[in-house]
């Protein structure tokens, strides 16, 4: 290889290795409560549901989407504790659209996708009554965390975040039990978050849906 | 026609506001440091609303954002006092060009395999090293990925400047990682 092809490929490692770093968390929630308390938002806010009304006549057909895997990136094997505001992010930025996505049409798709890109990829399950939008891979400290958009009940959005049990960990929140399943419960701002661990698997639904209606999801889930 | 104070609330929560986490994030990794990063991202918001009268529906609101926040980045720099710690752009340009020259490319014989390596931090620690402007640049381009014309009207330099910054910028970068890449054993 030229010493020239290979600079390019250096330099071209160097721009992705740095475009990784939109996905980086952030916690505004601090940042939120000075901006709020300067700025009052206002009363009706448009609500995300009317985003997505024009994506309900646009796609008719049932589309679900891709399946995206955590990965290890760390050597240090500790689980990553997801915090509330966290969570809550990578909700509103893959319903505002902020970030890179994958839509596909079926989940088969998506974990075809997604093994390309992560040969370790975690297989999301099926969820026979959600239709999935858009999944993007996102990152809480050194572990990867696939986040799918469901469309839910009433077309109001609901992400559900995936990763390996051994990755996460869960602690803090309100638990409840539903049909045999075990949550932990957490809200932000408007969001409420459902959490719970199967089949090797976390998972959290993060949704301005009831809480309720998160658990009912989750024990709709097909491993 | 002027907008009233609820017109421009409500303006600033349906078009700024979704985008607070990057300007947060692009924050963070400018500055370093949290504390610094959270009043910049504070200041930045606070002018766009300030502004968002002169917002023009349709034009690229993240550009906008980024362009106020390197003006609030350099009103703070300027009203601390403050001298850059990094390398200045000129000793860089010397610098710079010599290293590219005798860049050992070789030493980086996996590069995507080993830029992966790195923690965000990492990363985020070494880019401190960088020259502001640099930084600046590969933040604009690669981070946010502005295209070069964009990020070319932010920093008030040609076209081709940002071409050469991006490129010298990612050198740098590269400079700045390869004693923890040694350190680690990802290169010879």
């Amino acid at each position: 290889m030229s010493s020239q092809t290979h600079h390019d490929r250096l330099d071209q490692a160097t721009a992705r290795r740095l475009a990784k770093l939109r996905e980086m968390p952030v916690d505004t929630s601090r940042l939120d409560r000075l901006i709020e308390s300067r700025i009052p938002p206002p009363h009706a806010v448009p609500d995300v549901v009317f985003r997505l009304r024009p994506l309900r006549a646009a796609a008719a057909a049932v589309a679900l989407l891709a399946i995206v895997g955590a990965m290890i990136w760390s050597l240090s094997g500790g689980a990553a504790q997801a915090s509330p505001q966290v969570l809550a992010q990578f909700h509103e930025e893959l319903v505002s659209g902020k970030i890179p996505a994958i839509r596909v049409d079926s989940i088969a798709q998506a974990n075809q996708a997604l093994a390309e890109q992560w040969k370790q990829a975690v297989q999301i399950p099926e969820i026979p009554s959600e239709h999935v939008i858009f999944c993007c891979m996102r990152q809480i400290q050194d572990k990867r965390v696939a986040c799918v958009l469901l469309r839910g009940m009433g077309d109001v959005p609901v992400t559900m975040a995936v990763a390996k049990a051994r990755d996460m960990k869960m602690s803090g929140g309100e638990i409840r039990a539903y049909k045999g399943l075990l949550f932990h419960i957490y809200s932000s701002g408007r969001l409420n978050m459902a959490m719970t661990e199967r089949d090797g698997r976390w998972i959290c639904l993060i949704s301005q849906l009831p809480v309720e209606n998160l658990m009912e999801i989750a024990g709709e889930i097909r491993f | 026609m002027p907008l009233d104070p609820a017109q421009a609330t409500q303006r600033f929560y349906e078009l700024i506001w979704p985008l607070r986490s990057e300007v947060l994030r692009l924050a963070k990794i400018l500055c370093g440091n949290d504390a610094d990063a959270e009043d910049l991202a504070q200041e930045t918001l606070l002018k766009a609303f300030a502004g968002i009268e002169g917002f023009q529906t349709g034009s690229n609101a993240r550009a906008w954002l980024m362009q106020i926040l390197r003006n609030a980045r350099i009103d703070r720099i300027r009203s601390d006092n403050r001298q850059p710690q990094a390398l200045s752009l000129e000793q860089a340009d010397l610098e710079t060009a010599a290293e590219q020259h005798s860049e050992d490319i070789d030493a980086w014989a996996e590069p995507e395999q080993v830029m992966n390596a790195f923690s965000d931090q990492q990363i985020i620690d070494a880019l401190q090293d960088l020259p502001e402007e640099i930084r600046l640049t590969l933040l604009l381009v690669d981070v946010a990925q502005l295209d070069h014309g964009d990020a070319a009207k932010i920093l008030q330099v040609p076209l081709g400047t940002i071409k050469s910054r991006t490129h010298r910028g990612r050198a740098m970068l590269r400079q700045a990682l390869l004693p923890l890449a040694m350190e680690m054993k990802l290169v010879k």
